[in-house]
């Protein structure tokens, strides 16, 4: 039986890869892969065009495909070409998500079921769009729900047009189909242009055709190079990486001022055209050309990054962990029930190999990043390190008790908190660069790191804290010893738990005294730390000098949950302070949500012991009433 | 044993108060939207006894405006944990090597109480700005004003007569030292309205100086806590020579450089009188020899912000280069100079200046803290693998 069930899970596990894996192949044999690898500089890093295509899906639509009229399933790079090179194509494309899409008083657009509309679907109602815009509160805290979405949807449009410019001028499909003959021209006309506007000025003839067509050059490359998003086009070598690139618009504009036009801008064009022409062969070609331009000029560790955030985007590892920890929790469940040995040692193995992944993401985040060792530098990355932490604690507990309720909780900390950082990623790059103050290697290894792994341990102590209020008052298999195991669990998280945040907070105060002058400023995140390391010296002390019983202890530990969500997320939703960065819109709704359940689980865990269904409760029951009975008569005496 | 000391050394006192002060920190911080950093940090911290308002803001104000409520501050809390933690030394703990953990922990949150106060009482703060190419040898304290009169007849120094606003009680006779004059606060506003009229104003207060020239009045305003911004202290003060008064000014922290010099004459002596933020001197000067202001490439995200500074000391055996920038403050002279701000397009710098004599109490309490926490918990936890290894 064993080897059947070890065999299911692997099968199981397999099934998850071959999912996420599943080969795509472009039918017209367009180099995708190639294309999605170009470099591009946006928010102030190099990124492959992969990236920018992800993050700016993620925006306009939170996921990562697009789905066509006919119904195929698009990659965000197969999207952007269509954008960029195809943008009639694109239009058509419903990558703008509206949550209530009927609550807009856009009438006719909303169709029942449906919340991704298309460019074309909008198009009608720009001009209501703008005035509903216009009426918008500046500030942005005081922006009533429906507000924000007109702001979004605004927002998104503003987007989608720049990210659409950002290759070459944009117009009709037959401009587009002739961009090299443009920039031909263009080039033709800067020098007899510039020769008129010079005799214009100096009161001599001039030819005005010319000048004309030199003007009308001049003004629709201002408005692309103040349009287009990506920078595209590379600083000639040698190459300083903290030089600043230009986008195709500012590069045109370079040849009025008599520099020649960069070989980029002329490939981005017969890329567009060979694509547009379905010259497979021609657009292999250019996306070559241009690889070897960047590979010939920059240093390889920036190339390798480069290509490297490509694999990383494809890989998705995070995705992968996720739907694993599913896969442990239903392990364990089912092994509480069938076969506890083979079971709990295929979540093992399972909770390991997940980490390794978690962990695989970790460090790839930190190569792209250039920063080793530090391993949260924004919300999101702190949500990824916080399910890692809970996993990384949960296989040890796991290795010591050996009954698979570290594995549960783990795999419950650890999805959620991935559950959390996908919704963090919708506000765009996660891979975003620190502000000037944050920029601190060494601080943001050690106090934030260490910080971060105090809030993995006190979530994990809170989910097992509710795992024995679940199974205590509605499951009947608590016993004696489980409850003794799930105790010395929570005690061993906690004091864990404590050191960290209390290490981290000392850090985070020493930081602070390097860099503002003060070694506690009282500023909403700091506050937030000593609340946990307060809750933890509450359930120490609480233990050690026998206050609160074992219900008590546990509600202690459900409690330092609710801390710990205000602490990381309630305290940059008062947008107050130095640490509030990343202020999550809809995060108080979520938080809310989160601190009424933990109060509910604190209420089960108190419930008075008659009403629990466990052996355990009912032991305790009985102990309870022979108490009683035994008091009683002594009392009457 | 009384009851008394067992009340105070029992762990049930010590684990309500850990309860209390998370309410407060929570409340403290909550209140910060309204408050501002600053002032919240006086309310709740500083305090022994706090009162928490529903907020206007919150939802269902107009039902539950009534709510308020009380508890204890942080000087009340900080000095119950202090005597808690105490008495139970004395009256419970052993010092053991068992117990060597525990001590250190308890030995360093003292000290860091301790640290705490002396910073709220000692420290003191205030920012200082340069010019590129620039020096200054003061620093100015926005929360405190001075009124000063300055004598600038030497051709080497001038002389600075201050006297605290803090002084500057209505009614109030105060003798300027070392001059023959005194003065009497007719008005003070510790944050105001300061503006011009179009003509002379009636019921002016004030008799001379640049209230009467440049038609100025001052309205008082609620004082404000908010972080950046600035209360606009006022004063119209009559100023007496011995023979009687001179006549009333009207004196701002606003009518700054960028106005007119006020000036108070007797007997063929002169005294520029202006309210200022309060100014702290020093023996040397600071020049600014370049401040730059980096972004990643491609955006306006600030990147880096340093400055090139260079130290004229009174005494050149102290003179010294120095780079300031983020996370890198100088040391100097019982100061800690750090990269603030800057302004005028990049071309000023402003440092903070922070003197605080208690500054390295946290680093040793929080090394103990540390450490403790360290023996303790790995004690416990050595004994949990004994345990487990003969129960296996």
């Amino acid at each position: 039986m064993k080897k059947v069930i070890y065999i299911l899970v692997a099968i199981f596990v397999l099934l998850i890869f071959s999912r996420q894996y599943a080969p795509t192949t472009n039918e017209e044999g367009f180099d995708i892969t190639a294309f999605s690898e170009l470099p591009v500089q946006d928010g102030g890093r190099i990124k492959p065009l992969d990236s920018v295509a992800r993050n700016t899906l993620l925006v306009l639509s939170a996921r990562q495909k697009v789905e066509t009229p006919d119904g195929r399933w698009l990659q965000p790079i197969e999207w952007l070409m269509d954008l960029t090179m195809r943008p009639e194509v694109a239009d058509t494309y419903r990558v703008f998500k509206i949550e209530f899409p009927d609550e807009l008083g856009l009438a006719g657009l909303a169709e029942p079921g449906q919340r991704y509309y298309s460019f074309n679907d909008l198009q009608p109602h720009f001009s209501t769009l703008l005035e509903l815009y216009s009426k918008v509160d500046p500030e942005p805290q005081r922006r009533s729900a429906y507000d924000r979405q007109i702001v979004k949807i605004n927002d998104s449009l503003m987007r989608y047009h720049r990210v659409m410019h950002s290759l070459h001028p944009i117009g009709s499909g037959e401009r587009l189909d002739r961009l090299v003959d443009e920039y031909q021209s263009f080039q033709a006309t800067v020098g007899p242009g510039m020769d008129a506007l010079r005799r214009q000025q100096a009161g001599d003839d001039y030819d005005a055709n010319v000048l004309r067509r030199f003007i009308s050059f001049g003004d629709d490359y201002l408005k692309l190079s103040q349009t287009a998003h990506m920078r595209v086009i590379p600083p000639p070598p040698p190459v300083d990486p903290m030089a600043d690139w230009q986008n195709v618009g500012e590069a045109l504009l370079d040849v009025m001022q008599g520099k020649s036009l960069n070989p980029f801008v002329t490939s981005y064009a017969s890329l567009t055209m060979a694509y547009r022409a379905g010259d497979s062969e021609s657009f292999n070609r250019t996306v070559r050309e241009l690889q070897q331009s960047f590979e010939a000029d920059f240093p390889a560790s920036i190339e390798n990054r480069v290509y490297f955030e490509r694999v990383f985007n494809s890989l998705q590892p995070f995705g992968v962990a996720m739907q694993l920890y599913v896969l442990i929790f239903v392990l364990v469940c089912i092994s509480w029930l069938r076969w506890p040995e083979a079971l709990n040692k295929s979540a093992f193995w399972l909770l390991v190999l997940t980490f390794i992944i978690h962990t695989f993401g970790l460090v790839a985040r930190m190569y792209i990043q250039e920063r080793y060792f530090v391993f949260v530098t924004n919300l999101y990355s702190s949500a990824i390190f916080v399910g890692w932490g809970a996993t990384l604690l949960g296989v040890i507990i796991e290795k010591f008790f050996k009954n698979g309720l570290g594995a549960a909780m783990a795999s419950v900390v650890g999805f959620c908190t991935l559950i959390v950082a996908h919704h963090l990623a919708m506000s765009g790059d996660t891979l975003e660069l620190m502000r000037a103050v944050l920029d601190s290697n060494f601080w943001l290894a050690t106090h934030v790191t260490v910080i971060t792994l105090g809030y993995s341990a006190v979530f994990l102590a809170g989910a097992l804290a509710i795992l024995f209020a679940v199974l205590g008052v509605f499951g009947r298999r608590l016993n004696h010893k489980m409850v003794r195991s799930l105790s010395g669990m929570v005690y061993g998280i906690i004091c864990f738990g404590t050191l960290f945040s209390l290490v981290g907070t000392i850090l985070g105060g020493i930081w602070a005294d390097q860099s503002w002058g003060r070694f506690w400023g009282w500023d909403p995140k700091e506050n937030g730390a000593l609340m946990i390391v307060m809750m933890g010296a509450i359930y120490l002390h609480a233990r050690w000098g026998g206050i609160c019983g074992e219900r008590g202890l546990m509600a202690l530990a459900i409690c330092g949950n609710i801390i710990t969500a205000w602490s990381w997320f309630g305290t940059n939703l008062l947008g107050v302070g130095l640490h509030s960065y990343g202020f999550t819109e809809g995060g108080f709704y979520w938080l809310s949500v989160f601190v009424i359940s933990q109060l509910v689980f604190i209420g089960l865990v108190l419930l008075p012991w008659r009403y629990w269904r466990s052996d355990f409760g009912r032991e305790k029951h009985l102990k309870d009433r022979k108490r009683i009975l035994m008091a009683a008569p002594r009392e009457e005496v | 044993m009384s009851p008394v000391f067992k009340f105070f050394a029992s762990l049930r006192l010590t684990v309500v108060l850990l309860a209390l002060s998370i309410v407060l920190v929570f409340f403290g911080t909550l209140d910060q939207v309204h408050y501002g950093i600053w002032h919240t940090q006086k309310l709740y911290f500083q305090s022994f006894l706090v009162v928490w308002a529903y907020p206007e803001q919150f939802p269902l104000y107009d039902k539950l405006f009534w709510f308020h409520l009380p508890m204890p501050g942080g000087y009340l809390l900080g000095g119950l944990l202090m005597a808690n933690l105490v008495t139970a030394h004395f009256v419970r703990f052993k010092l053991t090597a068992k117990k060597s953990g525990i001590f250190m922990i308890h030995f360093g949150l003292i000290l860091l109480l301790i640290s705490e106060l002396l910073t709220n009482l000692l420290s003191q703060e205030s920012q200082m700005p340069v010019d590129e190419g620039g020096r200054a040898n003061y620093s100015n304290a926005f929360r405190s004003n001075e009124l000063v009169f300055i004598d600038r007849s030497h051709p080497e120094h001038d002389t600075v007569h201050s006297i605290p606003a803090g002084l500057l009680r209505p009614g109030e006779r105060i003798d300027v030292p070392d001059t023959p004059l005194s003065i009497r606060t007719v008005r003070y506003f510790p944050n105001s309205n300061v503006g011009r009229a179009q003509a002379p104003v009636a019921n002016n207060l004030a008799d001379s100086g640049s209230a009467v020239t440049m038609n100025i009045v001052a309205t008082p305003a609620e004082k404000t806590f908010a972080e950046n911004e600035i209360n606009t202290a006022t004063a119209y003060v009559e100023v007496s020579g011995p023979d009687g008064v001179l006549g009333t000014w009207l004196v701002s922290n606003v009518l700054d450089e960028r106005f007119p010099v006020q000036e108070v004459s007797y007997d063929d002596r002169a005294w520029e009188i202006a309210l200022r933020f309060t100014r702290i001197y020093y023996p040397f000067e600071i020049e600014l020899i370049e401040f730059s202001h980096d972004r990643y490439p491609g955006t306006d995200i600030p990147y880096n912000f340093s400055s090139q500074v260079r130290i004229h000391h009174q005494n050149p055996a102290k003179n010294q280069q120095a780079l300031i920038y983020m996370n890198h403050p100088l040391r100097y002279e019982g100061l800690t100079f750090y990269q603030a701000s800057f302004a005028n397009q990049d071309t000023t710098s402003i440092f903070q200046v922070v003197r605080n004599p208690g500054w390295i109490l946290p680093y040793i309490s929080v090394l103990l803290m540390g450490l403790g926490m360290c023996v303790q918990f790995g004690m416990h936890f050595i004994k949990f693998l004994k345990k487990k290894k003969t129960s296996a």
